[in-house]
């Protein structure tokens, strides 16, 4: 995948493209918001991750040209904002600006390389109809699920809430949200539904190493598989 | 009364001249009233004068002057005053009585003088004698004239010194009310919270006392704009900290991803430990600048119960790499506050509960309402804080003795500080499995 940071901050900018290159991404860095917008309107990136405290043209300018360019309407860039501010203020400008995600800094470089291969899988998502999470595939459009390479044989609602686990690997989901994107099939699904269909996925994808964590009280996390 | 007493001053200032127009009352009112007394007692005189010039003789060459012993006797006779007399003839010569009683000098009818050693008032009396007149001087102690004065004075000084009481009383009770307005503008100061810089409301207050609320205001103004400088420079401070930081968490942990010797490794985790709680502390010092009274708060509703949903990820992903099972039990729990400071205190009771608890512990994160009241509560099952040790862990940068962990011990003053900031009280009990139970209970919601 190719990356674009915009970061003004040397050494973070530096630290931050080794991690990703060591994920195996193609890393361009700027410390300028001028040409970080320039470099975006001649070539296509998959992610761009933007700090907002940029001298001169601030990273909420910039995302706003971002989001102004033609490639851009087509098939939109995913932005990841980094700021050293938290007012909620920052935020609600950012996302409200088209940013993608959100971090605060200084942040964990797991946590950070989870977001990005969270986001990169989204905007894969709205591209292709497959997913994967290491021997497991989902084929969004056809319904079915693969764990390596053999059809996986899943109830619709055991498929719906591992499509919503998958959606967001390493993050924590709630009971409640499962529920909401679940019971799109009529009629009213139990907390205690849902742990059943949970323990159903677990005992099908534990053999290959997939692992659903329980947060207790709160609801699930499909964990980065290793 | 304590210090420079106003009343005491007030009097101190009112006193000489109420005496100096008591004494000028006083001189007033008894002039006029001893002028006719005086004269009474000196027609008395010039009575006995006259009674005495009928006993002259007039010879052929000589005047006699021949008084009964018994009519003497009568004329001397008085209850409280000598009575002396001394008569000469029309050329000035004694013909008898007191030849040393000292006339009146010129034309004067009558003085003042003394006379054996006392006071004495002598009147000089023209008796006829034969074809010219014969001059009787009568005399006499001032005894009575002096109880008549001071009577005089003593009566008309009553209703003076009457009214100087009366004024001493009014001014004494007219202080305090008159300061009332004061009093009730202390009342009104002294019931604010130490972080209530907001200016006094002047327009109750009395004319008079308008120039203090005006620079008791500000003063107010000024405090608090020290203090918004300060909670600035404090927070820049913290955010410029944090890109720094960001840099060196990556470069440690880019370079934990390396192989190393053993002896390097336990070094740099050291750093990269360091790092985190220096990221950390950046936080703290920018929660405590926002908890800080008079800072600027963004109040608006919000859901405890949401709050602590937002951060689960968070947390759950400090939980793991702990091995400690973090639970969940929130029901809604709204209350009016600031978003960023109650995610901050919230926090604080998870990152402290994760920190002190033993591998394989258990830490569950509670929101809801009890009672009427919006609370949010962190409990575990660790070593728990001693009783004698939970108010000194709420004091900034104190850790409990032999604790092991890297916390600053400023992790429950800066939930202190934001529950004060929310008129919310902070409680430390028992937990129900060892360990304890921490949290926030909000006065409404």
């Amino acid at each position: 995948m190719r990356l674009l940071i915009v970061e003004d901050d040397a050494p973070l900018a530096s630290g931050l493209q080794r991690i990703l290159e060591a994920e195996g991404h193609a890393v361009d860095v700027t410390p300028r918001g001028e040409d970080a917008v320039a470099a975006a309107s001649q070539e296509k990136f998959d992610l761009v991750i933007l700090d907002v405290g940029l001298p001169q043209m601030d990273g909420f300018e910039v995302l706003r040209r971002l989001r102004g360019t033609a490639a851009d309407k087509t098939g939109p860039t995913p932005v990841l904002v980094l700021t050293a501010r938290d007012a909620v203020d920052d935020r609600v400008r950012g996302l409200d600006l088209g940013a993608d995600d959100y971090m605060v800094k200084p942040f964990a470089m797991p946590e950070l390389t989870a977001r990005v291969r969270a986001l990169l899988r989204r905007s894969q998502a709205h591209g292709g109809p497959r997913i994967t999470h290491g021997p497991l595939t989902l084929d969004t459009v056809a319904r079915r699920a693969f764990l390596r390479g053999e059809p996986l044989e899943l109830a619709a609602r055991e498929w719906a809430v591992l499509e919503v686990l998958l959606a967001k690997v390493e993050k924590i989901v709630s009971k409640e949200s499962i529920i909401q994107a679940v019971a799109g099939w009529g009629d009213d699904l139990s907390p205690n539904a849902i742990e059943v269909y949970v323990s159903r996925l677990r005992s099908k994808l534990e053999p290959a190493s997939i692992r659903i964590r329980t947060v207790r009280g709160f609801g699930y996390m499909l964990e980065e598989f290793k | 009364m304590a210090g420079r007493s106003l009343r005491a001053h007030l009097l101190r200032l009112l006193l000489p001249p109420i005496a100096a127009l008591l004494a000028l009352g006083a001189v007033v009112a008894y002039y006029p009233t001893i002028e006719p007394a005086t004269q009474a007692y000196d027609q008395a005189l010039v009575d006995i004068g006259l009674a005495l010039g009928s006993h002259i003789r007039v010879g052929q060459t000589e005047y006699r002057f021949d008084l009964p012993p018994a009519v003497e006797q009568v004329l001397r006779t008085d209850r409280f005053d000598s009575i002396y007399y001394r008569v000469m003839s029309p050329a000035g010569l004694e013909i008898a009585g007191d030849a040393d009683l000292p006339a009146p000098p010129g034309d004067a009818i009558a003085h003042n003088t003394m006379y054996k050693g006392e006071k004495v008032r002598v009147v000089s009396v023209q008796a006829p004698c034969g074809r010219s007149a014969c001059n009787v001087l009568v005399g006499e102690t001032m005894v009575k004239r002096e109880h008549l004065a001071r009577d005089l004075l003593l009566q008309s000084l009553f209703p003076d010194f009457l009214i100087a009481l009366a004024t001493l009383v009014i001014v004494w009770f007219g202080v305090k009310r008159g300061l009332q307005p004061l009093s009730r503008l202390s009342d009104e100061i002294k019931a604010r919270s130490a972080g209530d810089l907001r200016p006094i409301d002047a327009a109750g207050a009395p004319e008079e006392t308008r120039p203090l609320v005006g620079a008791l205001n500000g003063l107010l103004d000024e405090v608090s704009a020290a203090s918004r400088k300060q909670q600035r420079f404090l927070a820049d401070a913290a955010h410029q900290l944090r890109t720094p930081l960001a840099g060196l968490q990556a470069h440690t942990e880019l370079a934990l991803a390396q192989p190393m010797p053993e002896a390097c490794r336990a070094q740099l985790e050291q750093v990269h430990r360091a790092t985190i709680r220096t990221a950390r502390l950046a936080n703290q010092l920018l929660a405590l600048a926002r908890a800080e009274p008079g800072a600027r708060s963004v109040t608006s509703s919000v859901d405890l119960k949401g709050i602590a949903g937002g951060e689960a990820d968070a947390w759950v992903r400090q939980s793991l790499g702990r091995d400690i099972d973090l639970g969940f039990e929130l029901e809604p729990a709204p209350v009016e506050g600031d978003a960023f400071l109650l995610r901050e205190a919230l926090s604080n009771l998870v990152h402290n509960a994760l920190e002190y608890s033993n591998r394989g512990g258990r830490v569950t994160v509670r929101t809801g309402r009890a009672n009427g009241h919006a609370f949010l509560e962190v409990e575990d099952d660790g070593p728990g804080i001693a009783q004698e040790e939970r108010a000194r862990v709420l004091e900034r940068f104190y850790r409990v003795p032999g604790t092991p962990g890297t916390g600053s011990g400023l992790g429950l003053a800066i939930v202190r500080e934001i529950a004060a900031s929310h008129a919310a009280s902070m409680f430390i009990a028992d937990g129900s499995a060892g360990g304890c139970r921490v949290g926030i209970t909000f006065p409404h919601g």
